[in-house]
């Protein structure tokens, strides 16, 4: 719940237009993805939009998809949709910005933020093979005396990556850029010397 | 007749040795009834660039535009990856004529001869030369005997960093001690100032000469800054959407660089 407001100040509101809502939530997705941190908006994805894309603490890559009332299974269509045109594609983003604080072994979790979702939905995600990497949140907005504020309440935590896995991957990333392994340069202690 | 790429490939290729070598294929091709106008194939470069590489891939389709700009017939030939990388430009007739060939290849020698096949029809109808760029996956490298006249004149991209100067020179020497024949070319990018680079170029250079005895050839710098970045996400060649840009006049350069010996090589 928004902070600094009395319970008796808040009441729903309606959802404001689509910039001002997205920029509304880029802070408040911490509140469902800890130390969550926002990177891009409105970037273009699998033949559609990624309302917000953003990162979590172990590296892992957060998208965050907004629907409206009635669109909570279309929702997780597309959640899954962009998960797959992702995933491969974050070792890409970071060869193209290598600041990002994204690690493609970390994986990529998805965020479906919509006011309700049906029990249809709820049990498609259910019926889901786990870990999911999809997490359920209703999104309201409320309006207190500053003005209107986002409300997430996810219905879903999905866990991370474990570290296991997160080693295991990274052992096998070959650290050549042209994936080329230093067996396969097969040079001498001088040679490489030279380089250090 | 089946044709192999070894077959014809001295005749358009460049050899280290511009002495002897080229004095005899000189005397060659002056044996013909009439001056040549045109090589039997255009020029082939070979990148090695890993599919993964968005960043390089980028460069060699952008450079292949900018040949393309420069007046000359270019095309890039890449295999067909399992991946296909998303900067890769549709198949066929791209901006100012830049061409992209995806054959379906899965060795170095099939990749050889999909190339030898556009540099042949390419020469055909390219009146200012011209030059067939073609990505090899740098696992096909090490292939021991076929296809390898494809890399006699290869084109390698470093980045200033240590351990990327270190495979850099690794594929050099493999290439240079593979035949008397090869070339190879080195275009430093990711350097913040032009003395970074030329310092980069200068010590692979050198340690090449030290331990190999022969040395790769400069082929300039490409400047990766955020124009680069925008116009690989947008899949719009960087010359065309930021032709005044400090990263589309240093392509323009390398790619000026490259035709240069591409004309001389059909010149020969």
């Amino acid at each position: 719940m928004p902070d600094g407001s009395r319970v008796s100040e808040l009441r729903l509101a309606a959802a404001p237009p689509r910039s001002e809502g997205l920029r509304l939530l880029r802070s408040r997705i911490a509140d469902v993805v800890p130390g969550w941190q926002a990177l891009a908006e409105d970037v273009l994805g699998a033949d559609a939009r990624i309302d917000l894309v953003g990162s979590e603490p172990n590296g892992g890559t957060v998208l965050v998809l907004v629907g409206e009332a009635g669109q909570d299974l279309e929702l997780i269509g597309r959640g899954l949709a962009q998960h797959a045109w992702v995933t491969p594609r974050v070792a890409d983003w970071l060869q193209l910005a290598p600041d990002l604080p994204l690690r493609a072994e970390a994986g990529v979790r998805v965020v479906l933020l919509c006011p309700a979702f049906r029990p249809e939905a709820v049990a498609a995600l259910g019926a889901m093979q786990q870990p999911c990497p999809l997490l359920l949140g209703t999104l309201r907005f409320l309006r207190n005396a500053a003005g209107v504020e986002p409300l997430i309440e996810p219905l879903e935590r999905v866990a991370a990556p474990t570290e296991t896995q997160d080693v295991r991957r990274l052992v096998a990333i070959a650290p050549f850029r042209t994936g080329l392994t230093d067996d396969d340069l097969a040079l001498s202690s001088e040679e490489h010397a030279e380089f250090e | 007749m089946p044709r192999d790429l070894g077959d014809v490939l001295h005749y358009f290729l460049p050899t280290s040795d511009r002495g002897a070598g080229r004095a005899e294929e000189a005397v060659e091709i002056g044996q013909r009834s009439e001056p040549l106008q045109r090589p039997a194939a255009l020029p082939i470069v070979s990148l090695p660039i890993d599919e993964r590489d968005v960043v390089r891939s980028a460069f060699a389709w952008n450079l292949t535009v900018e040949i393309a700009r420069l007046g000359a017939s270019a095309c890039l030939v890449a295999p067909v990856a399992k991946r296909s990388s998303v900067i890769w430009p549709d198949e066929g007739c791209g901006p100012v004529g830049a061409e992209a060939v995806f054959p379906h290849v899965d060795g170095l020698g099939a990749l050889s001869r999909a190339a030898l096949d556009v540099a042949v029809a390419r020469a055909a109808d390219s009146s200012d030369g011209g030059i067939v760029v073609t990505c090899v996956p740098p696992s096909w490298l090490r292939a021991p005997h076929e296809g390898r006249a494809l890399l006699r004149w290869t084109l390698l991209f470093a980045t200033t960093e240590a351990r990327d100067l270190l495979e850099t020179y690794a594929l050099a020497k493999q290439l240079l001690l593979s035949s008397e024949a090869m070339r190879v070319g080195i275009t430093i990018h990711g350097a913040r100032r032009v003395s970074e680079a030329a310092n980069a170029f200068s010590h692979v250079a050198g340690v090449s000469a030290k331990h190999l005895g022969r040395t790769p050839v400069s082929y300039g710098l490409l400047v990766d800054d955020l124009h680069v970045y925008r116009a690989i996400v947008a899949r719009r060649p960087i010359g065309l959407e930021h032709p005044q840009s400090r990263a589309a006049r240093a392509l323009r350069d390398v790619a000026r660089l490259v035709l240069e010996d591409a004309r001389r090589i059909a010149r020969v």
